[in-house]
């Protein structure tokens, strides 16, 4: 079942690639849309099947690849990874609804699109390090295409840097796992096959943290962060949904997927220090936030202090905090992407992002009331305040991380006050103020621009009032992975001292 | 039937939910349409429901144990999060309270709302307050409570932002929704910290687990600890009553539509007082809080009752006598008197309200919320003038009104442990007796100025709960007697009562010598000018704010930034163009000759060669 998950959106792009050149853009949407729309119906299909009260991994599929590399194409879906599976495929569809203008090479656009969606199923899925490597280096081609084709002004720059840093990271988490099989002396390169307790300490230390620099840029950590603000701004909105609010939990997933549950003797040396990033990426990111006037920037920066507290969580790793972890990563995919789509709507509505320029959004007679009226909700969403899905998310994260982080927790809160900071800044700029009558003629929301932000903000609404819809997939599996973790092992206690 | 109305009292937030819920399909289309009225309509008949069903439960709860029940939100890992609820008669009178000012405010807003289109959007947000404050006096837990505060907290952003056009209402919501959330987020700390110690958020069991010896000595052993802990839990009330140093934005509050106010200032502040109340046995865990607390409620209480006297803005000089009133309700939770904190929250709100509500009256009509452009309106404006007297009497400490026995209540609480309170209190009560003597003097007594010359009194809508309240803050005492709250003759304090009397005396006396005598130059100027500028100024809070927490997050915050573009990005980039330039340097090694691809091989020998050997060499030894 998990392969057509993947094999889906391969087929749909070949087809979308290949269909006659005389297809206008807005036919050759309305098929991508509805490849996607099969690939979201298989997702909900897989909803009702999924075992909640499995802790283990589901939906399990295997053959035996190319042995002698150990490649073997082996998948399944746990509670980590299966919110996030359903995340992708809600964004995928409403992304591909989302671009409802004339495009260049609409053929191209669309098919890489769906090209992105399959490389993150299947990272997501990937039981094999190989595999994961391979879906999650093949999932960088398209994204770079998508920003360096459709992208803004400096979208040639953003591009490279995007490309460059993802690769590095790429090749480091390719050493790490070459590092992890080879010296572990394991056979393939299986998830389970896989066993790091056997080498010393140092050795895991090392390749821990050859991982943890991998993923922290793809998450992104402060300071390997600075690929985000410019692939976010200059991708277009729907291009940047698919980037913040999907690709940047494949950093969080491969931390806890590869750093936490292959090392559990090391995470909990690494923890503290983890933790601190995490607080520091919270405060470094809403505070270079407030500084900005683009309100795109803006909520790229704000999507860099999101992650931090998934880090702290992460690294705290009690029950609640990791699953808070997992509602933190998909609660900040959802509202990250309502940010996007609606900041998407205003400036192709005004044709400015400028906080300056932006005034009275909510006028209900020439703004954009709607839309204004969707922008408070999510940055407020986006702030933490309780009633949507955010706020749980967030909540869990500080009550799992407290007791054994504190300190790095309250700054943590600190940071989510200063989120509300910055979009007051923004709320009261753009939608609040006076709107200006030379300026203000601005097209309409079309009601079919309108739905996928209602169906996002509907979504972030329910999920906060009724938030055990979000956790239950994962709360046996966190729940698995805390326990699966030894505390005060020898090796730990040893090198605690060593340190002292 | 009576258990059928009692049991189904926590539908009273729905009531008010489903309004709020109607009333957003008033959207620009349908406003079109049919007129924005209807929307009002509907939420004032659920508020006429919710009321009807209060006030019908009341007596039936009376003097009956509390009914306790709880829902289940979320359980989650070996995290149960439960939402408890509680109907005592405590909650039910608050409820009751609570739907009744808020009737009257959307009646009063149907009149002074008359020619706004966005009725909608403003029968919305005050049907969710009327949600979050219902709520919030029925759940016994404090986590619960942390939300709604937050969610109100929202509330007042875009209740105050409602004429979001005009720039003051824009930096007065900013301000507002930032002051309590800091608040808030304190309170968060406190929140998150409580449950390693405790295990439980609800109230109750707070109180248990806060009363045990076993916790008496854990605190008497972590002073600090638990300090940090009250201090962290007092922010978020602090916030919410505008308390010294984040009161400033209940004042530019102000900038929103009289019906919030009157709604705001009565009871939307008391929750933040209410919460704090409730978390008594935790604060007393540490008597550095409990100290702390009672400070801060002085410090506002003779700030604000200072600074009212100094404000021209009829509505700002109302407003700090909130600030003052709850920062008596934080002197009498922070020497353990919760009944008079009660007491205090029920004859403030509905004094206060009334007061507001007059208040509006004259602005709306007169155009001008000046004080120095109004006067001579007690012969037109009687109703009104009526209206603000009572308030006022309701308000200070005069018999036989409400406002007497709360304070009453209070001062005779102190005067044995600790008197020199009981002289604040005096001081707090004849400065505000003499503020509400100053606004009444310079709107209904002199004669008419610019703005008040054609002024009458305004129409039914508003007049009519104006009037109902006025009733209700008259007959005060009676209500009190039939609760059984009024002291008994033989025990009553009669010299702190006396003393309360001569102090508001004082201050009406004073007031009325100053401000009702038209021989005496108005405005008054102190014989010193720093003092009459410090409280005008609002103690100049806004310019320390502004010098201090503003400045820093403003440049911090531009630090970063700056940092973020040219250092960490910089870096990236110089690493970028060394390497351009590195490829640009070496493409002229491509030059095509022989002699230099010869020589680049014989030197490339000779450095492998030299390599070699140096290894072995090094191998050697």
């Amino acid at each position: 079942m998990l392969s057509t998950l993947i094999w889906l959106p391969v087929l749909g792009a070949a087809i979308v690639g290949f269909l006659p050149g005389n297809l206008t853009a807005s036919r050759l949407r309305s098929i991508a849309l509805a490849i996607a729309g099969v690939i979201l119906l298989v997702t909900i299909w897989l909803l009702t099947q999924f075992d909640i009260n499995s802790s283990g991994l589901q939906f399990q599929e295997y053959l035996s690849w190319i042995p002698q590399l150990g490649l073997t194409y082996k998948l399944g879906v746990d509670g980590l990874s299966f919110p996030l599976l359903v995340l992708s495929s809600l964004l995928t569809a409403i992304v591909i609804y989302s671009r409802n203008e004339e495009i260049q090479r609409p053929r191209l656009y669309y098919a890489l699109i769906l090209l992105v969606h399959a490389g993150i199923v299947g990272a997501f899925v990937a039981q094999n390090l190989l595999l994961f490597v391979l879906f999650y280096e093949l999932e960088l081609i398209p994204l770079y295409l998508l920003i360096a084709i459709w992208g803004g002004e400096k979208r040639g720059y953003a591009a490279i840097k995007f490309l460059i840093y993802t690769a590095v990271s790429g090749i480091l988490i390719l050493a790490g796992f070459l590092g992890i099989t080879w010296l572990s002396n394991s056979e393939s390169f299986d998830f389970d096959a896989i066993a790091t307790q056997g080498l010393p300490i140092t050795t895991q230390l090392i390749l821990l943290v050859i991982l943890l620099v991998g993923f922290g840029i793809k998450t992104p950590i402060v300071p390997l962060h600075t690929w985000l603000p410019d692939a976010y701004v200059e991708a277009s909105p729907p291009v940047a949904i698919l980037l913040g609010g999907v690709l940047a939990k494949l950093g969080t997933y491969g931390l806890v997927r590869f750093g936490l549950q292959l090392f559990p003797e090391t995470w909990p040396i690494v923890a503290p220090g983890l933790a601190t990033l995490g607080a520091i990426s919270v405060l470094y990111g809403a505070l270079s936030a407030i500084a900005q006037k683009d309100i795109k920037r803006m909520v790229a920066y704000s999507s860099i202090g999101h992650m931090g507290y998934v880090l702290v969580g992460a690294a705290a790793l009690t029950p609640i905090a990791l699953i808070g972890v997992v509602a933190q990563m998909v609660s900040h995919g959802l509202i990250l992407a309502l940010l996007f789509y609606l900041v998407g709507v205003i400036e192709a509505k005004t044709g400015t992002r400028e906080l300056d320029v932006l005034n009275g959004l909510l006028n209900p007679l020439r703004g954009l009331p709607s839309t204004g009226a969707m922008l408070i909700l999510a940055g407020m969403a986006s702030a933490g305040i309780p009633g949507m899905m955010g706020f749980v998310a967030e909540f869990l994260v500080f009550q799992g991380s407290f007791a054994i982080f504190p300190v790095q927790t309250l700054f943590c809160i600190l940071g989510s006050g200063l989120t509300a900071v910055y979009f007051v800044i923004l709320l009261n700029r753009t939608c609040f103020g006076k709107l200006d009558n030379k300026l203000a003629y601005y097209p309409k929301v079309l009601r079919s621009e309108q739905i996928p932000a209602l169906i996002m903000a509907a979504l972030i609404l329910f999920l906060g009032v009724q938030p055990i819809w979000m956790l239950r997939w994962s709360e046996r599996t966190t729940t698995a992975m805390v326990a699966a973790v030894p505390t005060d092992t020898p090796q730990q206690v040893a090198f605690r001292m060593l340190r002292e | 039937m009576t258990s059928f109305l009692v049991q189904t009292i926590w539908m009273v937030p729905v009531y008010a939910i489903l309004g709020a819920t109607l009333s957003t399909l008033w959207l620009p289309a349908i406003t079109r349409r049919t007129g924005p009225r209807p929307a009002g309509y509907i939420n004032l008949l659920m508020t006429l429901a919710a009321f009807i069903q209060s006030l019908l439960a009341f007596p039936l709860v009376w003097n009956q144990p509390p009914i306790e029940f709880t829902f289940t939100w979320l359980q989650v890992a070996n995290l149960t999060l439960t939402l408890p609820i509680e109907i005592s008669a405590i909650s039910v009178g608050a409820i009751a309270i609570v739907t009744g000012l808020n009737l009257l405010a959307q009646l009063y807003a149907i009149g002074y709302m008359e020619m706004d289109w966005g009725w909608g959007r403003f029968y919305c947000l005050l049907a969710f307050f009327e949600a979050g404050m219902c709520s919030l006096v029925l759940c016994d837990s404090l986590l619960f409570s942390y939300i709604i505060l937050e969610l109100l907290t929202l509330g007042t952003y875009l209740l105050v932002g409602f004429w979001f056009n005009q720039s003051l209402v824009v930096t007065g919501a900013r301000d507002a929704f930032l002051t309590k959330r800091v608040g808030d987020l304190f309170m968060l700390m406190g929140v998150v910290a409580l449950w390693p110690l405790v295990g439980t958020w609800d109230f109750s069991q707070l109180k248990l687990w806060a009363v045990s010896e076993a916790t008496q000595e854990y605190a008497a052993a972590h002073p600090t600890m638990f300090a940090l802990l009250g201090l962290a839990l007092i922010a978020g009330p602090m916030g919410k009553c505008a308390q010294f140093p984040l009161h400033l934005w209940l004042d530019e509050a102000m900038e929103g539509p009289i019906p919030s106010t009157i709604l705001r200032n009565s009871v939307v502040v008391a929750t933040g007082a209410w919460i704090l109340i409730k978390l008594e046995p935790v604060l007393a865990l540490s008597p550095f809080t409990l100290s702390a607390t009672v400070f801060i409620g002085l410090l506002s209480a003779v700030g604000g009752s200072l600074i009212a006297i100094g404000q021209i803005d009829i509505k700002r000089a109302l407003s700090y006598l909130t600030t003052a009133y709850l920062g008596l309700v934080f002197v009498a939770v922070g020497t353990l008197q919760n009944d008079a904190a009660f007491h205090l929250l029920l004859t403030h709100a509905l004094a206060v309200a009334l007061l507001i509500m007059s208040a509006g009256a004259v602005i709306w009509n007169s155009v001008s919320q000046d004080l120095t452009q109004l006067g001579g309106l007690w012969s037109r404006r009687p109703i009104s003038g009526s209206a603000f007297v009572v308030g006022t009497l309701g308000l200070i400490a005069f018999p036989p009104l409400g406002g007497f026995w709360a304070l009453l209540e209070l001062a005779d609480g102190l005067w044995s442990t600790k008197p020199w309170l009981v002289g604040i209190l005096l001081v707090v009560n004849a400065l505000t007796a003499f503020g509400l003597a100053r606004v009444f003097g310079l709107i209904f007594g002199g004669k008419p100025k610019q703005m008040s010359e054609r002024s009458p009194e305004v129409h039914w809508p508003m007049i009519l709960p104006m009037t109902f309240l006025l009733g209700l803050t008259i007959h005060m005492p009676f209500v009190l007697q039939r609760l059984g709250l009024l002291p008994n003759w033989q025990v009553l304090n009669k010299e702190v009562a006396l003393l309360l009397i001569w102090s508001s005396i004082t201050g009406l006396g004073l007031g009325s010598v100053v401000y009702l005598n038209n021989l005496w130059k108005k405005p008054v100027q102190l014989p010193f000018k720093p003092l009459q500028d410090l409280v005008s100024y609002d103690f100049y809070t806004p310019k320390i704010y502004r010098f201090s927490i503003v400045f820093v997050v403003d440049a911090v915050s531009k630090v970063i930034a700056w940092f973020d573009r040219y250092i960490v990005d910089g870096l990236v980039n110089l690493v970028g163009l060394a390497t351009v330039f590195g490829g640009q340097g070496l493409k002229y090694n491509v030059s095509g000759q022989t002699q230099f691809y010869a020589l680049s091989i014989l030197l490339g020998i000779a450095l492998f060669v030299g390599l070699l050997t140096f290894g072995s060499i090094d191998f050697g030894f």
